[in-house]
Formats: C-alpha cells, sequence, structure tokens
C-alpha cells in the first residue's frame, strides 16, 4: 500500500514540475525551495562463510523522496510544502521498532515520514499534516504529530493549536525479527501568548498525549498504555544592551499505565486529565539570565527537573535532576583571541538523599591567532561523577579530563597556500570499583598532523593527514595508526564537482596481531542543468581482524553507494 | 477459676481460627520502584491463602509497609479494601489485590514522594500482611512479613561526546570515545550497555533520526562505562550541502534559514554547524529486557546526546 502511495505521490509531483515554470503561472506564482529522489545501496560481505561477528548498520536498499518547495501567491499568501519520505521503514527504537511491513496510517505517522503543508496568510498559517512543534522546553517539541492545527500572529498575540496523531498502533510480535508494538497515541498542544520580537514573551502552553489501550493486539510487553498532561508558563525578557532573562514553570500530570484505577487519593487536573494509582504529578523549572554582545556574552543558567516530571512531548527527558551552568564567550586582543567557556554542576536524583549523584561539568576552549601564519586551539573538558554506594562498599566516583592542543601554521607564495595542522589531545577517565575502591584510570593519547595545500592557480584541493591513536587500560591496550588522503576537483568547465579520500588504519590490541582498514570513498556531483543536480557518494571499507578474535583473519566488505537527483526551485529576480 | 477456663477457650477457638486460614507471603527483595508496576509483575508480590476444606470464611486483606524501624509508613484502609471469601483450593493474589494503591493511606514525605514519583524513598522496607474479618477486623490469619529494599534506578547519563561537541572529521574516522556514568544503584546482577549512534540525515531532527534510523553502531557492553568505536565511515560528506545550487559545497556559516516550511517546523530548519549524529545507552537487564519500563519512553534508553563532526582543515582553508 505505502509503495503504491509513494509513486502516485512521486508522479505528482514530478508531473507538476514543469507546470511551475509556465510562464504565465509564473507571474503570479514564484516558487522556490527543493524537490529530489535519492537511492542508498549497502552492501555486506563477511568471512570466512557463515561468520556474523560484524552487523549490517544500513537498510539494503533505501528510496527516499523530498518536496519541500514554497509556493508564494503574491505579497501575502505562501504554501510551503514539507515532504520528505522513505520506502521502506527502518525504526530501531522508539514505537515503531522493529516495523518490517507497515499500513497506510503507520506509514503517514512513521518518525520516517514527514508530510507538512503550512498555508499562510499574512498572520495566519494552517498547519496541516506532519508537524515537529516546539512550544517551549518544558513542553513539547521532540515529536512529529500528524494532524491539523494553527499558528495565529495577530500583532504580539500568540495564537496556537494543534491536534493529531504522533504514534499508530502496532502489534507486538516476538519474532524474529521481534518488533516492540506501540500503543496509537492521540496528541493536542495549545498555545496563548504574546511576543515582540526581541522584547518579550508570554505563553501559556498545554500539551497532552493519551494512548488507546486497545490499539494493538498483542499489545507491546514492555510498554503500558499512557497519558501525559502539562502545562507550562514561559516568560522571556529582552533589555537594553544586550541583557535577557528568561524563564519557564511547568506542571506535568502523567499516567504511566492507564488500565491502572482511578485513585482519588492523588491530585488530578480536571478535565484535562482524571488520577489513576499510577499517576504522578511533578514540576520543572528553568532560567536563564545574562547579556549577549559582539565580544561578550555571559549566562547563568539552572534547570530543575523534578523526580516525576514527564512530558509526552519531550520521551527521553531525564527527570530528577538539578542543573546550573555559567557560560561565557569572549573576544580579545582585537578579536584575535576568542574564548568560550562553561562551567556547571549536574546533580542527580535530587529526590533521593541516599543515592544523590553529582556530576562537574568544565569546558574551556580558547582560540588565538598570533599573526597571519601561527594560530593555536586549547581546549579542556572535565567531567566528574560521584554517588554513594547504596549496598556496595564504596561509591561510584568517575572523573574524566580531556586535554587538546591544536597549533596551525599556514604560509603561501604566488602558487600555493599551505596549511599545516597538529593535534594532540590528551584523556584521561578514571572509575573507581564500588566493590574493592581501587581506581583504574584509561590513558588515551592522540596525535594528528595534517597538511592541506591549496593550488591558487590550480583547482585542485588535496588533503593528507597522519594519525596516531593509543588507549590504555589495565586489561586492553589499543593501537591505531591512520594514513588519509583526499582530492576535491573541478571538471568539465565546473559542471562535475570530483572528491575523494583513501584511508588505511593499522590496529592493534595488545600483543595480538595487527588488524587492517581500508576505506576508499568518492563523491561526484554533476550539474545536470541549471537547476538539476546529480550527487553520488561511493565507499568502501575492507577490514581484517588480526588473530584478536575468532575465527583468525576474519574479515568484511561493505560498500555503500548513495545517488540522487535534486531540482531547486528558483524564483525569478525582478519579479 | 471459670475466667481462666473462659481465657483457655477463647484462645484455642483463636488459633483454630487462624489455623483455618494460612497465607504464604513471597516478594521479591527488590521489587520496581515503581509502586503501580507491582501489580504488572507476578513475580513481584503473591499472597496464597489457604484453609481447611469446607470452611466459609470472608475476610480483608490488611498490608501495612514499614520502615526498619517499625514505622508504618503506608497501610490498607480496611473500610474500603474488598472483602474476599476463601475457596476450597488455595487463593493466590497478587499485588494488585494485596496493595491497591487507591485504597492504601501513606503517611507524611511517603505520601508526597508517591504521588510525585510513584515511587517510595530508596531504602529497607517490610510488608506486613495479615488476613482480618470484615466487621470488626480482628484477625483472621497470623501476621506474615517480608523484607525489600526500593531503589530508584536512574540510567546513565552520557558524558563524552557531550552536547552539541563538535568533532574534528579527522579523528573521529579513526576513532570516537564514548563515555556514560554506570546504572544507579549497581544491581547485584550485570546490566549491558548499548551504545548506539545514528546519523541525522537531512531534513530530520535528532529525535527523529534515533526513532527512525538503522544505528551506525549498536554495540554491547558489559561492565564498562567507555567505549571506543571505529566508525569506518568516510566523513567527506560530511560538509554542507549545495544550498545555493551553484555546483559547489557552501561553506557553514552559508547556511541559511530554510524556505521550506513554517519556521516553528524543526525540520525545516537544520542549522548545524557539522553533520550531526545522535547517540544514546540503552541499559538491559540480565534478561535482555529495558531495566526501566516506566519511566521515560519505556525503552530504558538514557537521553540522547547530539553531536557533530565537520573536516576543521578545511574549514580553516576556507576561512584563509
Amino acid at each position: 500500500m505505502p509503495k503504491k502511495i509513494i509513486g502516485a505521490i512521486c508522479c505528482c509531483l514530478f508531473m507538476s514540475l514543469p507546470g511551475a515554470e509556465a510562464q504565465d503561472v509564473k507571474k503570479l506564482v514564484e516558487v522556490s525551495g527543493t524537490a529530489g529522489i535519492s537511492y542508498e545501496g549497502y552492501g555486506l560481505s563477511r568471512r570466512p562463510s557463515g561468520w556474523l561477528g560484524y552487523s549490517p548498520r544500513k537498510p539494503w536498499n533505501q528510496v527516499r523522496f523530498n518536496f519541500t518547495p514554497t509556493f508564494k501567491f503574491g505579497k501575502n499568501f505562501s504554501l510551503p510544502f514539507n515532504f520528505n519520505f522513505a520506502a521502506i521503514p527502518t525504526n530501531f527504537a522508539g514505537p515503531y521498532a522493529g516495523l518490517a511491513k507497515q499500513n497506510f496510517g503507520q506509514f503517514i505517522t512513521n518518525p520516517m515520514n514527514n508530510f507538512g503543508l503550512n498555508p499562510k496568510y499574512k498572520w495566519a498559517e494552517l498547519q496541516l499534516g506532519t508537524q515537529y512543534l516546539k512550544y517551549s522546553e518544558l513542553s513539547t517539541g521532540d515529536i512529529g504529530v500528524f494532524g491539523a492545527g494553527f499558528d495565529l500572529r495577530p500583532g504580539v498575540y500568540r495564537i496556537k493549536f494543534f491536534t493529531g496523531i504522533s504514534q499508530q498502533g502496532v502489534n507486538f510480535f516476538a519474532g524474529p525479527p521481534s518488533v516492540t508494538g506501540a500503543y496509537k497515541r492521540q496528541n493536542w498542544m495549545f498555545q496563548l501568548g504574546a511576543e515582540k520580537e526581541g522584547k518579550y514573551l508570554v505563553a501559556l502552553n498545554f500539551a497532552k498525549g493519551k494512548d488507546v489501550a486497545s490499539s494493538s493486539a498483542p499489545p507491546p510487553l514492555t510498554v503500558r498504555p499512557q497519558e501525559g498532561f502539562v502545562m507550562s508558563l514561559v516568560g522571556d525578557v529582552y533589555f537594553k544592551k544586550g541583557w535577557y532573562v528568561k524563564t519557564e514553570g511547568s506542571r506535568s500530570t502523567f499516567t504511566k499505565d492507564i488500565t491502572t484505577p482511578y485513585n482519588p487519593l492523588i491530585d488530578d487536573f480536571k478535565p484535562f486529565i482524571r488520577a489513576r494509582t499510577s499517576t504522578v504529578t511533578d514540576y520543572a523549572v528553568q532560567a536563564t539570565m545574562g547579556k549577549k554582545s559582539a565580544n561578550f556574552d555571559i549566562g547563568l543558567t539552572t534547570k530543575y527537573l523534578g523526580a516525576g516530571f514527564q512530558t509526552t512531548g519531550y520521551p527521553y527527558l531525564q527527570p530528577d535532576r538539578l542543573d546550573y551552568t555559567v557560560n561565557t564567550r569572549f573576544n580579545a586582543w582585537k578579536k584575535k583571541i576568542n574564548v568560550v567557556a562553561s562551567v556547571g554542576q549536574r546533580v542527580n536524583n535530587v529526590s533521593n538523599t541516599a543515592l544523590k549523584a553529582k556530576q562537574f561539568i568544565g569546558n574551556l576552549n580558547w582560540y588565538t591567532q598570533f599573526n597571519d601564519h601561527w594560530s593555536l586551539n586549547v581546549n579542556y573538558n572535565n567531567f566528574g561523577f560521584q554517588s554513594a554506594g547504596g549496598i556496595n562498599p564504596y561509591g561510584i566516583k568517575n572523573v574524566s579530563n580531556d586535554l587538546g592542543v591544536n597549533p596551525t601554521f599556514t604560509w603561501m607564495n604566488t602558487k600555493m597556500m599551505h596549511l599545516l595542522s597538529m593535534s594532540y589531545n590528551y584523556s584521561k577517565y578514571d572509575e573507581r570499583d564500588v566493590i574493592t575502591g581501587l581506581t583504574t584510570s584509561n590513558n588515551t593519547h592522540m596525535v594528528l598532523l595534517t597538511y592541506v595545500p591549496t593550488y591558487l592557480t590550480k583547482d585542485l584541493s588535496p588533503d593528507f593527514s597522519a594519525m596516531y591513536f593509543y588507549n590504555d587500560v589495565p586489561a586492553a591496550k589499543i593501537s591505531l595508526f591512520t594514513l588519509s588522503a583526499g582530492l576535491a576537483m573541478p571538471a568539465a568547465k565546473n559542471k562535475l564537482r570530483l572528491r575523494g579520500q583513501l584511508q588505511y588504519t593499522l590496529g592493534k590490541l595488545n600483543s595480538f596481531s595487527s588488524n587492517n582498514n581500508l576505506i576508499a570513498s568518492c563523491n561526484v556531483d554533476v550539474k545536470i542543468g541549471k537547476k538539476l543536480t546529480w550527487t553520488s557518494f561511493m565507499s568502501t571499507n575492507y577490514f581484517k581482524y588480526g588473530n584478536e578474535i575468532t575465527p583468525n583473519n576474519a574479515n568484511y566488505l561493505e560498500s555503500n553507494v548513495r545517488t540522487g537527483f535534486q531540482y531547486r526551485f528558483e524564483p525569478r529576480k525582478g519579479k | 477459676m471459670k475466667k481462666t477456663f473462659l481465657l483457655i477457650l477463647i484462645n484455642l477457638f483463636a488459633v483454630n481460627l487462624f489455623a483455618q486460614l494460612k497465607i504464604d507471603l513471597v516478594m521479591s527483595s527488590t521489587p520496581p520502584a515503581q509502586l503501580s508496576e507491582w501489580g504488572n509483575r507476578r513475580e513481584v508480590l503473591t499472597l496464597i491463602v489457604t484453609s481447611q476444606p469446607g470452611l466459609n470464611i470472608d475476610y480483608k486483606i490488611k498490608a501495612e509497609i514499614k520502615t526498619t524501624d517499625g514505622t508504618v509508613i503506608g497501610t490498607s484502609d480496611l473500610a474500603t479494601v474488598p472483602v474476599f471469601r476463601n475457596s476450597s483450593s488455595a487463593t493466590i493474589f497478587t499485588a494488585t489485590d494485596v496493595l491497591p494503591l487507591d485504597k492504601m493511606i501513606f503517611t507524611g514525605k511517603y505520601k508526597n514522594s508517591l504521588q510525585r514519583t510513584g515511587k517510595l524513598p530508596s531504602d529497607n522496607y517490610s510488608l506486613c500482611v495479615q488476613l482480618v474479618r470484615p466487621i470488626d477486623y480482628t484477625p483472621a490469619s497470623e501476621v506474615k512479613c517480608k523484607t525489600f529494599y526500593l531503589a530508584s534506578t536512574q540510567l546513565p547519563i552520557l558524558m563524552k561526546p557531550y552536547n552539541e561537541e563538535v568533532l574534528d572529521a579527522k579523528q573521529a574516522q579513526t576513532a570516537i570515545t564514548f563515555r556514560w556514568t554506570a546504572l544507579l544503584p549497581r544491581t547485584t546482577t550485570p546490566v549491558s550497555y548499548r551504545v548506539q549512534v545514528f546519523e541525522v540525515l537531512e531534513n530530520q531532527t535528532p529525535v527523529q533520526a534515533l526513532r527512525s534510523n538503522m544505528p551506525l553502531l549498536d554495540q554491547e557492553v558489559k561492565a564498562t562505562t567507555q567505549y571506543i568505536w571505529r566508525p569506518q565511515i568516510s566523513f567527506i560528506w560530511i560538509q554542507p550541502g549545495d544550498l545555493d545550487g551553484d555546483g559547489t559545497f557552501d561553506p557553514v556559516g552559508k547556511m541559511k534559514k530554510s524556505e521550506t516550511g513554517a519556521e516553528n517546523n524543526k525540520t525545516a530548519n537544520p542549522k548545524y554547524p557539522g553533520k550531526p549524529f545522535i547517540w544514546t545507552v540503552q541499559t538491559l537487564d540480565d534478561h535482555g529486557l529495558p531495566v526501566t519500563q516506566t519511566d521515560g519512553s519505556g525503552e530504558a534508553r538514557s537521553e540522547p546526546v547530539v553531536f557533530f563532526v565537520k573536516d576543521r582543515a578545511k574549514v580553516k582553508d576556507e576561512k584563509n
């Protein structure tokens, strides 16, 4: 069924292209954006026969379509399309994980596919089909919903509403291959607010998602039908000289299993949601204040997510934490020094004092352009994580320290410009064993040397690099040595652009014999017409193990091809 | 003398009645922290009631949750819990009957914790169960208690690459190091961490890519919180595409706001400083199942993190 639909849509879309070019229509309609079709093929050959130690990581065949033009009718009306879809489902995580054959409803709402249409007249926008709407950081934003709604912005006012389905019911199947299964989820969201760009924003958000318990049979084994409602208030104010304050407070009421009985003992939020025994209600707050300017930024951010805070709009949000971060950026020495730094702490499991976990986060990136030839980039990252041991004799303590130094030297003559860049990174990762209390250190050294010559009189862009990587832990020592070369060049009077790369890596684990890896890839982009481009990417990856695995000297050859046509709609200048 | 005889008679009657209703309580020592989840898993709690054949007795189940010092923090509301009648064979009850959360009264901070999180604070507790008569709540069986430990599972936090870190393509082609924190609390049985990396394709949001694509990396590791990935991927295609259609690849700074959709539709606005990838860690128990199924997406996947891969040498070259 979906294949027929794809075929029909494609025919319609591509048949419509010449129509958009008709002279008379052009006077009334202006079209911009792109449309295209691409194919991706993947191959994997493993030796010896029957060895399955390396798994395929792409679909064997995939066809993707995109149709994203914007039709403009006069000054006030525009009709943007956002159609992106693929022929074969490849869902691995989330509600459609493992789904091989999809029905029409599943195809339409599969996160792989977008079918969005947003006709807009002056300040009124109609939202149809798939929409990824971000109302705020603590209400909804990560989930695509297929449905209908509007976004009205009369003057300073903001009135938004959208309702639809974010996932269809998927039956559980034990497999192989297994299908996790999912419940059909209905969503709606509403925003009422006022905004003056660069001055202020006040908005009240409501978002709800509810599963249909009877929508899958057999139902998923590991997920229960859920219902969640969130209400948030956003308030942003921008002052003079770049100062700003942004805040959001949110309350979520989330039922983890809608088959559990109603519970009058728990606070609910009628008429939006009624409490059951598996309902939790909690709060989240986020606040940022700071200053932005051309040469100096500073910001203080704090975020608290209560242990029971959960929304359907951000399904992977990790609650029960308190973050506070100070970040800054400044330029100095006539903008030759650029520094970006942040320092902060995250406290996890705030609600549970016995096993509270603290994480320190510090980042620094310091770039200096000494003169026309020399520049230096230094970065330092520190992450520390600490928690009580619980039933274990010692607490958890992980500390990660990374230091990178990257000097670059450039010089040129009348024919060539040269860039020589060296990177050295040292990484130390200490981890305490919760049983013995002993700390193991994991040290990594990495050196990279890159040379990029640029011909001023020719259209050749080669680059060369050599890299050494060494990781040392008590039980394993890994060393990798990589040589890489690339070349980019135009051809056929700039109608053809070629890029290629060759990379060889020699790897070694402990005293085992070395493994070898060769990667070759190339891009070929062809300008067929003024608006039509044909792009292709081909890559092959050969890996041969030493005797570190059984069977010894196992190897695989992986190949990947991507090719596609892209048509660009271009509005006529002066129209 | 009469009084003594009467007391002996009452005691004999009571002992006889207890002997008629016998209970066995079987309970996991580490049940799920989410109390509402207990009813979905038979292995968490089972109460077996047996009686002498031919005896018809009505009873209610009285359950109490206590802390280690004996303080009762939650108890059945005996006025509202259902009445059961013994059958000729053994009657088996699960957590849904023994601990009906809509008929349990919790106190103080425990009530607050349960309402906010659906969990009790991490600690050692005991559950005591007794059958009582419906009218006067006098004992109809002996008391059976089991101790258990509750700990709220905290999924790993992704440490490296950190959120929105930009990795150099030349380095990333050889190796990318992933680090995360361990599952809290450490369990007695080993857990597995599945490190997963997804490519974010053009016109996809990162979370959309995670929910749509096959992972480029899906590696299960045990007893360690670091993995060094050799991507074996050529990153030469990481440069931004030909946005203006002039046949050349545009520098990052040229990337413009897409005109293809609504300005608040995130798929139509990919302003990335390099080729985006999203990674996460899924934590599985020794049966290969997600360690927590009631929090977040139910997949026990840690909050994903986006990182970018960019050919820095090329960008520097373009700047010059």
